[in-house]
């Protein structure tokens, strides 16, 4: 019987369905039953959720990363409303091809806990690494339940989504405890950050311009274009660009001022937009200066436009990155270490 | 004023404002290399900002023209998937400067033009010129540059050079290159490429031996035996090739710049530093100290040379180098050489250094293999459980970019048996993601400024100072060495083999 909230379709998908202790042996008969499989792995890759309605966009995810970043991938669904039956676990092989045959292959094990715990999500984690990789976890629940020291001081990379949260401001004070905790040595990414690089990117090439550069003290409003639902998204990005105009935040609230210690404050204005990208747009403006950096609807590019005093120029940037694939793919690229988002926790606190 | 939003560029660095000026700009290196390799720096937004670049070449040619042939090549070229919306705004900074490369006046309306870029813009911009011409033209285009003044950037600006291979064809050549060079540019500007460099295995030689512990303690004459480096080409002299490769022959086209690249970064010291000197000064080093050969009886007890006969590869039937295209009937030209090479160092001593390259082999295929030397003693094994058991490591340079490494295990059973099994990392199965093509990866570099993966003027005198002897021995002397031959299709000349077989070891099995 599945579970109250899953179908036995939604479970077909999840691959063959096998008994948690032959977990090991199972994955050995698969790859044994095709030779020519090339089994690659360079991070164990772990996603935790409670919501049963995200296991199909999980899957796909899933697919579509191991296409670029060859791992073992985990999927966790814990169902907080459940009967409390024993947990179920699955296995898959995901397979990309190589000269023609679908031969790269990266190992999904799929675990579905009805009001697991804590310890139960640990080991889930902890008994099914590839060892010796390191582990990137993608927390989609909340920070404040079952994601305890035991098991971040084991990851390596914590992803989160920020613009999901329903209590930004307790998920942050849950963050930055465990970022503080003593065991703890992992690096937090957050997908609405990584949202805005392409924006970023592209105000760092415009600035490269040492006209534009030299208009930058003039600058005294920052405008952001999000879609529904990103606000987060906007207000780290929004509250980046100040700070690197030297900003400090003076006051919070719907249009949120930053003071600079020489040169005009800066206003932070944040719209929604009915539809379109995360963030479509994002304009700095001030006296004889305007730079906007813009995406068009489904766009792989973003096109920035700056007016200068005596000069205007136009540049186009890449903008490939937006689904949540493509978002964790550009996070797996990356090397470890100081994100620049963990330094924007606390003025993000502040915002939220 | 720094840009303050350089932080977000972490793993990046972003070059500033550029034109880039191509001398050759109809030429083939321009359509299927530079051209792609530029759009694709702009795909990935590694393009600086006001990029420009100035095709300069003697056809009379609109810049709509230009551009046109330009998008063919890039749709049938590029490695990412040529977007329209892309290319329109790519092509936009791409402009077509007609002249002779040997006429004053072309330059100096070229001069004209990038001053007119640079009003546009507001500001000087930075300069690159790529001698991407036929390297009898390097002379004159750079005194002409010269004359003109743009080799001397604007207040604060950089101007710098890129020269493509080869760089000269001996010793007395390449001199004279590096002197009309270094009255034009200075070395710190000049770039020589070596697109074996931009490959991502080379540039992986150095992280594998210096970031991992494992290695560099045992890579040296105690627990190495030796190294062998292939470069084979299952192609001949298709596509008119011939009538440059008979003036330049295996040796000079792929062993003085691309194969002493690859050694020199398997046999360096660790640089002090990364820094383009640190590492240079290093792999100028290695090339130092290559034992030399001298005279035609140590040529030819060290180096076989040799031509492909008729054959077929891949099941088609070959003609012999001789009767190639563009060929001349009586060349005596090597498309085949093997090397015995010493790296006279306290490291390397003993240690050999075996180079083969080749045309019309069974297969393509650039690999480095180093092979370790058998453990002293296996308390369980005798003499013969041994054979052909050394632990090999293999640098996969293309294709199928990749390291193996074969280690010994003991067969399941009763009997105490030793197999040979192979450990096998492959760039494409763990990365799904294209690397970079080397062109895009030098071409960036030499607008940030980094020459590391260039070759310096002392490295290229000194490879052509060893490989000059060599040439010398072969068709200077009275009594030069043998031309061997070889059947298309084969691994090359019975006396390549031979080479090897006199210290007692085999060419490597690919
Ligand atoms: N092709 C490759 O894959 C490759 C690879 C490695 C290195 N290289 C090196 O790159 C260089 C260029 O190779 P390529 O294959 O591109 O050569 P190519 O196809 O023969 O092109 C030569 C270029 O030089 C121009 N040119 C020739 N004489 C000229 C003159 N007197 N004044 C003005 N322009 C003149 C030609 O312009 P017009 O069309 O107007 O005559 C053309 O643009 C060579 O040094 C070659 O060794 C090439």
């Amino acid at each position: 019987m599945p579970p109250p909230q899953l179908t036995d379709i939604d479970l077909s998908r999840l691959g063959m369905e096998v008994p948690l202790p032959r977990i090991d042996h199972a994955l050995k008969e698969l790859w044994e039953q095709d030779r020519a499989k090339t089994r690659a792995s360079l991070v164990n890759f772990a996603i935790y959720t409670e919501d049963p309605c995200s296991l199909a966009r999980n899957m796909e995810m899933l697919e579509s990363i191991t296409a670029e970043h060859a791992c073992r991938a985990i999927l966790i669904l814990n169902l907080p409303d459940g009967n409390a039956n024993a947990p179920r676990a699955y296995i898959n092989a995901l397979c990309r091809p190589y000269q023609g045959q679908q031969v790269v292959c990266s190992e999904q094990l799929c675990f579905i806990l009805e009001k697991g715990t804590a310890l139960q999500v640990q080991n889930m984690v902890f008994a099914h690494l590839d060892a010796d990789l390191p582990l990137v976890l993608w927390w989609q629940g909340s920070l404040t339940q079952h994601f305890d020291e035991r098991l971040h001081s084991r990851v390596q990379t914590l992803i989160v989504d920020s613009s999901r949260w329903t209590d930004p401001a307790a998920e942050l004070d849950a963050l930055s405890e465990a970022l503080e905790s003593r065991t703890s040595h992992f690096d937090v990414r957050d997908l609405s950050w990584t949202r805005s690089h392409f924006l970023r990117l592209a105000l760092a090439g415009c600035f490269q311009d040492a006209q534009a550069l030299a208009q930058l003290p003039q600058i005294d409003r920052i405008e952001i274009s999000h879609a529904k639902g990103q606000r987060s998204a906007g207000l780290l990005l929004g509250a980046w660009v100040a700070g690197r105009m030297q900003g400090e935040l003076q006051s919070a609230g719907e249009e949120p001022v930053f003071a600079r210690p020489d040169g005009p404050s800066i206003t932070l204005h944040l719209q929604e937009s009915p539809d379109g990208p995360a963030l479509s747009s994002l304009t700095l403006s001030g006296m004889n200066v305007q730079i906007h950096v813009s995406r068009d609807g489904e766009s792989r590019f973003v096109h920035v436009c700056a007016h200068c005093t005596s000069h205007e120029h136009e540049e186009v940037f890449p903008a490939d990155v937006e689904s949540d694939a493509e978002l964790i793919g550009e996070q797996l690229s990356r090397a470890g270490g100081r994100t620049l988002y963990a330094s924007m926790i606390p003025v993000l606190r502040r915002l939220v | 004023m720094e840009n303050p939003f350089q932080e977000t560029l972490f793993h990046r660095n972003q070059a500033e404002p550029c034109t880039m000026v191509i001398f050759g700009a109809t030429g083939d290196l321009t359509h299927r290399k530079l051209i792609p390799a530029l759009y694709n720096l702009a795909a990935s937004g590694d393009l600086p900002p006001h990029f420009q670049c100035i095709g300069f070449a003697r056809r009379d040619k609109t810049d709509p023209d230009f551009r046109s042939e330009l998008e063919t090549a890039n749709r049938k070229y590029s490695r990412q998937t040529h977007s329209d919306e892309l290319w329109q705004r790519f092509e936009q900074s791409i402009h077509y400067h007609r002249s002779e490369f040997q006429d004053l006046e072309g330059y100096r309306s070229l001069k004209d033009a990038l001053d007119r870029f640079d009003q546009q813009r507001g500001a000087p911009a930075n300069r690159l010129f790529y001698l991407a011409s036929a390297p009898e033209f390097f002379k004159p285009i750079l005194e002409l540059l010269k004359q003109a003044g743009l080799n001397e950037a604007p207040e604060g600006r950089w101007a710098r050079v890129v020269c493509e291979k080869p760089f000269g064809k001996d010793l007395t050549t390449a001199r004279a290159l590096n002197e009309v060079v270094s009255q034009t540019f200075e070395e710190k500007d000049t770039y020589r490429i070596d697109h074996y460099l931009g490959k991502e295995t080379a540039q992986n030689i150095m992280v594998l031996r210096f970031a991992n512990a494992l290695f560099e303690p045992n890579w040296n004459s105690r627990y190495i035996d030796h190294v062998q480096i292939t470069c084979a080409e299952n192609l001949g002299m298709e596509g008119g090739r011939g009538g440059y490769y008979d003036t330049a022959g295996a040796l000079r086209d792929m062993v003085q710049n691309h194969l002493f690249q690859l050694l020199s970064l398997v046999a360096m010291e660790p640089p002090t530093d990364l820094s383009a000197d640190s590492v240079r000064d290093e792999k100028v080093k290695v090339i130092r100290s290559l034992r030399r050969w001298v005279g035609p009886e140590a040529v030819g007890h060290n180096v076989v040379r040799a031509q492909y006969t008729a054959g077929s590869v891949d099941g088609v039937e070959r003609v012999g180098y001789r009767q190639e295209d563009r060929v001349n009937p009586e060349s005596n030209t090597e498309c085949y050489v093997a090397l015995r090479l010493y790296v006279d160092t306290w490291r390397w001593q003993g240690v050999p250094f075996y180079i083969r390259v080749g045309k019309q082999l069974p297969k393509k295929a650039t690999e480095i293999s180093v092979h370790f030397k058998k453990p002293p003693q296996v308390p369980f094994a005798t003499a013969s459980m041994l054979s052909n058991s050394e632990n090999t490591l293999v640098i996969r340079i293309q294709p199928d970019e990749g390291i193996a490494l074969r280690i010994l295990c003991k067969q399941p059973g009763q009997a105490l048996i030793m197999q040979p099994v192979k450990m096998d990392f492959q760039y494409s199965s763990s990365f799904g993601k294209a690397s970079p093509e080397a062109y895009e990866r030098l071409l960036l570099d030499a607008m940030l400024g980094d020459a590391t993966l260039f070759a310096r003027r002392d490295e290229v005198e000194n490879a052509w100072k060893f490989i000059d002897e060599l040439e010398h021995a072969w068709h200077q002397s009275a009594h030069p060495p043998p031309m061997c031959e070889y059947p298309a299709g084969s691994w090359g000349p019975k006396e390549a083999d031979e080479l090897l077989a006199q210290d007692g070891r085999q060419w490597r099995l690919l």
